[in-house]
């Protein structure tokens, strides 16, 4: 194993972060079998106070994996140069099957903490925790996406070994190797552009018309879960691109580093954030009717609402500034 | 009116040092009354306080705010109804020590988000009230018995609650400062607040005070009586 | 949401007076907790700037260099070879390399003597390292003898005291002429240290590598990234050793955290039922517990940083330079050059900040669910 520093605190964070998410579970089990909102016995207050701690184990849980994701994508990054081929964290990423695993389960669990502590939000404004089991219920289901993240990550750290033959971007991503990641680029721009700018126009409808008149709560968060996948997309298809100002640069950690101004974080950081409270619309859609969040919900929704369209709207903004400013022109080519 | 309905409060449930604090009590207190809860210690009054006060929930039965149920509410809405309706005053003042008497006046209403030079207007007003004014930034820790007991009570306001609850306030005072206290119950009781005293204190159940005083014993309300 | 923020604002400004109320048991936690972040900052900070200064090194060095063995060591390459290297596919251009090592007896000093590619000095001038310089006592225009290869010593004239970009570089370097290098060295003519070589394309290296041995089966090809592969890892090695030792430091101070945090003085919790009492809710004091430990892991942390900050870039990090750089008897003065990253500092948030943010969930917790009427009785 590579005895970085870096990959030292990924895998301890990653090691604290599965126990805290454990013993959560654990609660999480005895609140859905024994609560019982209108018992007053201790039981049922000691569940009450514990509920508590979940909730604040989770919020800190997100914000480290948060963290940790784009720690894991610069370590990446800085460790390429022990594998021969690896130019940057694409080829670190490739040198083992569990590179890109890992970093998919840490997407996949930050969206999923977000959606959580969306839940846990809304359930603390009605006054008889109406969201109770479906909160724990998504811990549950959460705890083995924690878990795999940690495993996965660690089988990917242990299993690094320098001087391993693999590919970097230039090949991953070139035209030349199959595989998803070239087909990507294998598509002519113009569709791929389209696409973008269509799924964007589609999830401003959607949530311009449920803020208005709150009707397609489930759409706006289908969308905005599209809309997240076709951003990633476009931005290994053309919109890195831009920013290389190179045609065949394909790769989507590079915009991470200090050389283009580090402009990665906040692309990645208003595309999660817009999806994860575009995603929330959706999962909070089935309790409107629900008494004690009638009044409530509604309003949270389009909160949520507003904060995923804005995300979206930098994000496009940023984007788009870069493609009409940069000096890259793509179509003709 | 603050309803209760036939509730028990029971600590360590099912452990060998077991306590049945309350015994299937149902009482109804006035709004704008002065109620008394007279008792020996161990009788249940403190209980009772805390739990129509709401800072506890029963172990059964249900109680009831302005007809309003709060019996199963969570502590976040539990303490935002007992932060807006109800001032407590302690046994033992239980002011922040380390802490100017000004800043004890105004802890209560830190959650709520007040702006700060507003509600620092509003408690120094208090204190004036209550001719502190001067001692505004003192420790609490140098001032006199009577000067706490003022706090307390000042602290008890802030929030312009509807109702006070005092527990065992003249435990500690001595003849005179309990005088001014129960004086100072009475202005506030002039004015329309409900107080709320728990008190084995003859010179608190046989005041003028006193419209109503409910007797306690081992958990159980004994009598019910009104003054006139 | 004014309100929201007055009310963060409120309970900060208690959190804060209720820290310096309680100055002795908070200090100590901090002075410790400072402490660790310290030296874990130091450890990351000096092995990350020796890894840019190695890179630094390497970013003018030749892709491909090539080396002569016999018996499995090295030996002088005959520059003819570089002709017909030069032709294979790939090779921009070959130049042969005049370099060695000299051992200093009365310093008990290793320097690094060269022929540089442009601007060598006249035969009888040499450039020296500043390293050697001082520790010589000598300055530019004053002469300097060193002992050659056959025990004879030889006079130069110290042209220029060198004083590059990276000192770990050229600290104890000695520049001269080709002339006066073969004279000192014994190196015949027709000969060099070795072959250093431009490749066009990356992915050719290996190639044009495999193509070397096959020309010439007793050369060594040591491609760059080779190099710095290596001194990465071994870098990466000795700091990841030296985190790992470090962790047992870092475990007696969660425990130490974990123990302060859970042993809440009957004072605190007297204060924390009062709260309670008077209408704080759970939340708020968790919020109140939150702030307390950001106020303080925030101070450990910044404190920590910039003090290690100083110690490895603005002095000659006295604790760690042993460690880490390890193989000169020649110490120079160097200094990094300072440079501060995402990685470096996220790295070291996992391994302090957050270790003692979870061990204090718990305790935080079971501080906050105090029972008001606990306060009552």
């Amino acid at each position: 194993m590579i005895l970085h520093p870096s990959i030292l605190a990924l895998l301890l964070s990653s090691l604290l972060i599965s126990l805290m998410t454990l013993y959560a579970s654990c609660y999480g089990f005895q609140i859905l079998r024994r609560w019982d909102i209108a018992s007053g016995s201790e039981l049922q207050l000691a569940l009450e106070r514990r509920t508590y701690l979940i909730s604040t184990i989770i919020s800190y849980f997100l914000f480290f994996q948060l963290v940790s994701l784009f720690l894991f994508i610069h370590t990446a990054d800085s460790i390429c140069q022990l594998f021969v081929g690896a130019m940057c964290a694409v080829g670190t990423l490739t040198v083992n099957s569990f590179g890109y695993p890992a970093l998919l389960l840490k997407v996949i669990t930050f969206l999923m903490a977000g959606l959580w502590l969306i839940l846990n939000h809304a359930d603390n404004k009605g006054y008889d925790y109406p969201l109770i089991r479906a909160k724990y219920l998504l811990l549950l289901m959460m705890a083995p996406f924690v878990l795999a993240e940690t495993i996965v990550q660690g089988s990917y750290f242990l299993g690094l070994r320098p001087d391993i033959i693999t590919s970097c971007c230039g090949s991953l991503f070139s035209q030349a190797s199959g595989g998803i990641a070239s087909d990507l680029l294998a598509l002519p721009s113009i569709p791929v552009k389209i696409t973008f700018y269509l799924s964007m126009a589609l999830t401003f409808a959607a949530g311009a018309r449920f803020y208005l008149i709150g009707r397609g709560g489930y759409l706006v968060a289908a969308l905005s879960g599209i809309t997240f996948v076709v951003s990633i997309t476009s931005i290994i298809s053309f919109i890195s691109l831009y920013y290389y100002e190179m045609p065949s640069h394909h790769c989507p950690f590079c915009i991470l580093q200090r050389e283009y101004g580090y402009v990665g974080y906040p692309l990645y950081g208003l595309l999660l954030l817009g999806t994860v409270t575009g995603l929330g619309v959706g999962v909070l859609q089935p309790y409107r009717s629900k008494e004690s969040l009638k009044k409530i919900l509604p309003a949270l929704q389009q909160r949520l609402t507003a904060i995923s369209l804005i995300c979206f709207l930098i994000f496009l903004g940023m984007v788009t500034w870069q493609i009409l400013f940069s000096n890259l022109k793509l179509e003709g080519y | 009116m603050i309803s209760t309905r036939d509730i028990s409060k029971v600590f360590n449930a099912g452990r060998p040092n077991e306590f049945t604090a309350l015994r299937g009590v149902s009482l109804d207190v006035r709004l704008h009354e002065t109620t008394i809860l007279k008792g020996p210690s161990g009788s249940g009054k403190t209980t009772l306080l805390g739990l129509m006060g709401c800072m506890a929930r029963p172990t059964t039965g249900r109680i009831f705010l302005r007809d309003r149920e709060i019996t199963s509410l969570p502590e976040r809405f539990l303490t935002e109804i007992r932060r807006s309706t109800f001032g407590f005053i302690f046994q033992q003042f239980n002011l922040i020590k380390g802490v100017s008497a000004l800043e004890n006046v105004m802890a209560p209403a830190y959650p709520t988000g007040e702006k700060f030079s507003l509600l620092r207007g509003r408690a120094l007003a208090t204190l004036e009230m209550f001719n502190l004014g001067d001692r505004a930034d003192a420790k609490v820790e140098w001032l006199s018995g009577g000067e706490a007991q003022r706090v307390a009570i000042a602290r008890a306001l802030i929030n312009n609650p509807a109702v006070i609850i005092a527990d065992e306030p003249t435990a500690h005072l001595d003849t005179r400062l309990a005088h001014e206290f129960i004086g100072i119950m009475a202005d506030l009781k002039r004015r329309g607040t409900t107080v709320i005293v728990a008190s084995h204190d003859p010179l608190v159940y046989e005041s003028e005070l006193a419209d109503r005083v409910v007797e306690m014993r081992d958990g159980r309300v004994v009598s019910a009586e009104n003054r006139p | 949401m004014a309100i929201v923020i007055e009310r963060h604002r409120h309970i900060i400004d208690f959190t804060l007076s209720s820290l310096l109320r309680r100055k002795g048991k908070n200090g100590a936690l901090l002075a410790i907790y400072t402490l660790i972040v310290f030296i874990l900052a130091s450890v990351l900070f000096f092995t990350h700037a020796l890894r840019r200064e190695a890179a630094l090194l390497l970013k003018d060095a030749p892709e491909i260099v090539v080396q002569r063995t016999l018996t499995g060591r090295y030996q002088p390459v005959p520059t003819a070879w570089g002709d017909r290297i030069g032709r294979i596919n790939g090779v921009i251009s070959v130049r042969p390399r005049l370099w060695g090592y000299h051992y200093d007896p009365v310093l008990m000093a290793n320097y690094t003597l060269m022929v540089p590619a442009e601007n060598p000095p006249e035969p009888g001038s040499i450039d020296l390292g500043s390293g050697i310089s001082r520790t010589r006592g000598a300055s530019s225009g004053e002469m300097i003898a060193f002992v050659g290869h056959d025990g004879v010593p030889r006079m130069f004239t110290i042209r220029n005291i060198l004083d590059a970009e990276s000192q770990l570089l050229t600290s104890d370097l000695i520049l001269l002429s080709e002339q006066d290098y073969r004279d000192f060295s014994g190196i015949p003519a027709g000969q060099a240290t070795d072959l250093a070589l431009r490749v066009r394309n990356p992915r050719e290296y290996a190639t044009v590598a495999e193509k070397i041995t096959r020309m010439f089966p007793d050369t060594r090809p040591i491609l760059r990234s080779e190099i710095l592969r290596t001194y990465d890892a071994v870098f990466g090695w000795r700091s990841g050793l030296l985190t790992v030792i470090f962790s047992a430091a870092a475990l007696a101070f969660v425990i130490f955290a974990w123990d302060k945090a859970t042993g809440l003085s009957a004072e605190e919790r007297r204060e924390i039922g009062i709260l309670k009492a008077i209408g704080w809710e759970t939340s708020d004091i968790l919020l109140m517990k939150f702030w307390e430990g950001c106020a303080v892991s925030l101070t450990a942390f910044l404190v920590g940083t910039i003090l290690a900050y100083f110690h490895v870039f603005l002095t000659p990090s006295p604790l760690f330079a042993p460690v880490l750089k390890g193989w000169s008897t020649l110490y120079p003065a160097f200094r990094l050059t300072p440079f501060l990253d995402f990685g470096a500092l996220s790295t070291l948030f996992f391994l302090t900040v957050v270790p003692y943010t979870v061990t204090t969930i718990v305790p935080s917790w079971l501080a906050a669910t105090i029972d008001p009427d606990a306060v009552m009785r």
